[in-house]
């Protein structure tokens, strides 16, 4: 009972602030709006009994909405949001898109025969999961990581148009980098 | 309702207090800094969380301090401003606010009002009832009781754009669209800013169509090439471990200072510079014991210390920085001072993370130095921030040796803290002078521990002609 | 090994961290009245020094609220109730002794996403007034998130290898012999250094700097200026009373139960932290990121490195 409770509270929360992002006209009104529907939806993953799951989306999803507040700060030095702005783009195509992606989930999940449970769920479905991705899978889990993590650093390396030669002249032999800010890694 | 009043004078047993010094008024400055903290006062940074308001020094008589009413709005009841001319009216003072806050928690006492200018309406409602306590000279004025009713205080100056209401945001999601009309701001922006930022009432006023009609950031290139946000922020003259009456007007994209100007406000003093007064003396031929100067100079430089400490976030050290500071101004016997004196410097120029943490901001070679008419410290040390410092320091210990020595002071010695007295200009014109440059391309908090190690007197501004009159 | 309380002690909670929070901010007052007024004459002066944040509280409940021009009012609201609610919420993880509020098998995971919170509620604080002090207060607090929460992360997570668990109860558990602190020294420290960051508080207080005016704080007056500087010592001493059962075993100590001893050993971390904000300046980000990155990361990955290969072989 407080379970079904517990989850239309959240459900309609997250649908609610759903639609208030579009709703907002302030950068980090409609953020906040996401990530509180993204919260909720963590809440409802977390009712299904995958805690990891779902504590994990409330970690993920607060560091990255504040991750976007460096860049209102970038493009929007006025605090607050004073500024009114339109946070809708391609309004026609995205609506067409998300109604088109909706009808077709629902129609999968009304249509689909959906198969009767077998076994039990699982005691602790954190090692489950990890067994899961971790057993059979490792190789590739390995190396998916290894590639996203090269993609991140050279995407870096690529957009900063200071290189090292910029940082510590053509010799590489500075003892302290030339930097517009220094750092307080090389003293 | 009797627990409830019992509740608020518990309350207010201690209030928060923020203290605005004008330039000129060092002295009352340092008597009230004393003060309050002999009383455990806890100090305000800002006028959002200070009951008493008060400002060391005259307000101007004719009207041009209005940013001192910016502050006013900014404080919530109960509230009370009082000014504080004399060095010794201090304790009086502080204890007529303190009187009338605890009367009543909806109080907004106005026993400094501004002085209306020619032609303009007063900022505050005057219905005369007078302020004026037990002792208290003649700081109360007419006690304007103002209630400006709603929560709503106008803290213009914080560039939040105005900006078009039509709801259409450039399709890239660039918000501060400044191509809407609205021309380069030019840096002149702050109407009565809620005091930390600058203060004039702007020399050109742009008719703003943004809500609280206030200025806008505009867009520029940042320094990777990037075209992004940029915004005027005036800065003073009422920071907290600012220098009395100085006004920068910085740009700033994120945190990176890209350009920086320096206005001070109108020195009103009518004697010599507090901080420079034993040498000059000297120089007109009184006899000054070398005791005095070097008490003189080691409290010049605490109190420098003593807001760079705090302005870099060492609170402990810049608190005892102060209470010795003012042991060197009292009577306090030299031998105790010299060594807490000496101690002090020592443990600061041991941190290795205030090394860390302040080497490489502002650096300053002395050839650059000389050429721009910066002598003392500033150019002894010849290096960045952390050197500055610890030319002070080292300048500490050695004022700190001569406590005991009755000699009278050479009349040819000019070396005031700051730098040499008998110059063209007063020291702190040359520091003021250097500043802009140094600014340019540090980070907000490194700009802030710049000011600090230059830490320019504004006292000094008016001393040049002042020296003439005296014949020096 | 580990039990949930009952129910009551979730409502017990909240108001058992806000006296411990003002138990160490009266410490800290008395401290730091000491380097402003010389050392206490007697003992009543003590108490009233140590009593000033208890003042300082009931001067902001019977100031009036104020809000500043085209604030975004909601957003500083929200950002205001979320530092204490987070702490809380970090809190319900905390065992005293070996009991806890609710110890989930995710506790590890749980008290880190709502120490995450706190960055959301930092930047809603600053940008909400419209000022661009306070702005400056909020963003810095992020780029704060940014150096510490990384090196962060891997410290709990070495304790969590340690115990082959993320319940907090069963880190506790895997302590009884030795205290997780004396074989991982390095994931120990840099917790203890992510906790003063995570609290924005002490070296770690550029936030809400003097240098900003008050940054994040800057326009906050009255009640909500009390809810936001009540927030961050509680979620100080949370922080501060994670360290026990992740590294300082818990409540295991001979002699004395266990309840008392979480509370000596959370005492005395505190007594650490006081320590370290009289000896140390307020760390600016552009000179510890390079700092976190470059020197805690690596650090803390060999750190679980060598955790990792003690588990294999046991």
């Amino acid at each position: 009972m407080l379970e079904h409770a517990l989850f239309w509270v959240l459900a309609v929360l997250a649908a609610a602030a759903g639609v208030m992002v579009f709703r907002f006209d302030s950068m980090a009104r409609a953020t906040y709006a996401l990530l509180t529907s993204l919260l909720c939806a963590g809440g409802v993953v977390m009712l299904l009994g995958l805690d990891y799951l779902g504590v994990v989306i409330l970690l993920m999803m607060t560091v990255e909405m504040a991750l976007m507040a460096v860049f209102m700060v970038m493009y929007m030095m006025n605090p607050a949001g004073l500024m009114p702005m339109s946070m809708l783009h391609n309004t026609k195509g995205a609506a067409v898109l998300c109604g088109a992606v909706f009808a077709a989930l629902a129609a999968g999940i009304l249509l689909a025969p959906w198969p009767a449970r077998r076994g039990r769920p699982p005691a602790d479905p954190t090692h489950d999961l990890g067994m899961s991705l971790m057993g059979p899978h490792m190789l590739t889990m390995m190396t998916l990581g290894m590639a996203l993590f090269a993609t991140i650093v050279g995407t870096v390396v690529l957009a900063t148009r200071r290189g090292r030669y910029d940082r510590f002249g053509d010799d590489l032999k500075a003892r302290r980098p030339d930097d517009p800010v220094p750092g307080g890694g090389r003293r | 309702m009797d627990l409830r009043d019992r509740l608020r004078r518990a309350a207010l047993s201690r209030p928060g207090v923020m203290l605005v010094a004008l330039p000129g008024a060092t002295p009352v400055r340092l008597e009230l800094e004393a003060e309050l903290r002999r009383r455990g006062w806890p100090r305000s940074e800002s006028p959002a969380a200070a009951d008493l308001l008060v400002v060391a020094g005259e307000r101007d008589p004719i009207g041009e301090d209005s940013w001192l009413d910016g502050i006013w709005e900014g404080v919530p009841k109960p509230a009370v401003r009082l000014a504080v001319r004399h060095p010794g009216d201090a304790a009086a003072a502080l204890d007529t606010g303190h009187r009338l806050l605890r009367e009543d928690a909806g109080t907004r006492h106005d026993l400094a009002p501004a002085v209306p200018p020619s032609g303009g309406e007063s900022a505050a409602g005057r219905n005369g009832r007078p302020g004026g306590g037990r002792g208290e000279r003649t700081d109360d004025g007419a006690g304007g009781h103002h209630d400006d009713g709603g929560d709503q205080d106008d803290r213009g100056g914080h560039n939040d754009h105005g900006g078009h209401s039509d709801g259409q945001g450039d399709p890239d999601g660039q918000g501060g669209g400044q191509e809407s009309g609205h021309g380069d701001s030019g840096g002149g922006d702050g109407d009565g800013d809620g005091g930390h930022g600058g203060g004039h009432s702007s020399h050109e006023t742009h008719e703003m169509s943004g809500p609280a009609g206030l200025p806008m950031a505009e867009r520029a290139e940042d320094r990777d090439g990037l075209t992004l946000d940029r915004l005027h922020l005036p800065l003073g003259p009422a920071l907290p471990d600012w220098p009395a009456g100085l006004i920068l007007r910085l740009v700033l994209q994120g945190d990176v200072v890209q350009r920086a100007g320096t206005e001070t406000l109108p020195v009103r003093r009518r004697k010599d510079p507090f901080w420079d007064e034993p040498w000059l003396r000297a120089a007109r031929g009184e006899t000054v014991p070398r005791a005095e100067a070097a008490r003189r100079r080691c409290a010049a430089h605490l109190d420098s210390l003593g807001r760079f400490l705090a302005v870099a976030g060492w609170d402990d050290p810049a608190a005892r920085a102060r209470r010795l500071r003012d042991g060197a101004l009292s009577a306090e016997p030299g031998d105790r001072l010299r060594e807490d004196v000496v101690s002090l410097a020592r443990r600061v120029a041991r941190s290795r993370a205030l090394r860390l943490l302040t080497a490489g901001l502002g650096p300053l070679p002395a050839a650059e130095a000389r050429a721009a008419g910066v002598s003392g410290p500033a150019h002894t040390a010849g290096g960045d921030a952390y050197d500055r410092l610890l030319v002070w320091l080292d300048e500490l210990g050695r004022a700190a040796g001569q406590f005991g020595d009755e000699r009278p002071l050479a009349r040819d010695d000019r070396t005031g803290p700051r730098g040499t007295l008998d110059g063209a200009a007063p020291p702190s014109r040359g520091l003021l002078d250097v500043l802009p440059g140094l600014l340019s391309g540090a980070e907000f908090a490194g700009a802030r521990i710049v000011v600090a190690s230059l830490d320019p007197d504004l006292d000094e501004l008016t001393a040049a002609d002042r020296r003439e009159a005296a014949g020096v | 090994m580990s039990e949930t309380a009952p129910l009551w002690a979730a409502a017990v909670l909240p108001f058992a961290l806000l006296a411990l929070a003002a138990v160490t901010a009266g410490c800290g007052a008395a401290v730091s009245a000491a380097a402003e007024r010389g050392p206490a004459g007697s003992a009543r002066e003590l108490t009233s020094r140590a009593a000033a944040p208890l003042r300082e509280a009931l001067r902001l409940l019977v100031q009036q609220p104020r809000t500043t021009t085209a604030a975004d009012g909601a957003l500083r609201r929200a950002g205001v109730a979320l530092l204490p609610t987070a702490a809380v919420l970090a809190g319900a993880v905390l065992p005293l002794g070996f009991r806890s509020v609710t110890d989930p098998g995710v506790g590890i995971v749980w008290f880190n996403a709502m120490e995450v919170l706190a960055w959301a509620a930092v930047w809603l604080t600053g940008w909400g007034p419209n000022s661009a002090l306070s702005l400056t207060g909020g963003y810095r607090f992020l780029a704060q998130g940014l150096a510490y929460e990384l090196p962060h992360m891997l410290a709990i997570t070495t304790a969590a290898l340690g115990a082959e668990s993320l319940r907090v109860g069963e880190v506790v558990a895997r302590q009884e012999g030795l205290w997780f602190a004396l074989w991982m020294p390095a994931a120990f420290a840099v917790y203890l250094l992510s906790a003063v960051a995570m609290a924005f508080w002490g070296p770690f207080g550029h936030p809400l700097g003097r240098d900003a005016a008050g940054g994040a704080a800057a326009e906050l007056g009255g009640p909500a200026r009390l809810v936001l500087l009540g927030g961050r010592w509680t979620l100080l001493v949370v922080a501060a009373g994670f360290a026990v059962p992740l590294f300082l075993g818990g409540g295991h100590g001979p002699l004395l139960p266990g309840w008392l001893w979480t509370l000596l050993k959370t005492a005395a971390v505190l007594a650490v932290l006081l320590a370290v904000r009289r000896a140390l300046p307020a760390v600016r980000m552009e000179r510890y990121t390079e700092f976190a990155w470059t020197v805690l990361v690596p650090l803390t990955l060999l750190q679980a490195l060598a955790v990792a290969v003690v588990v294999l072989n046991r």
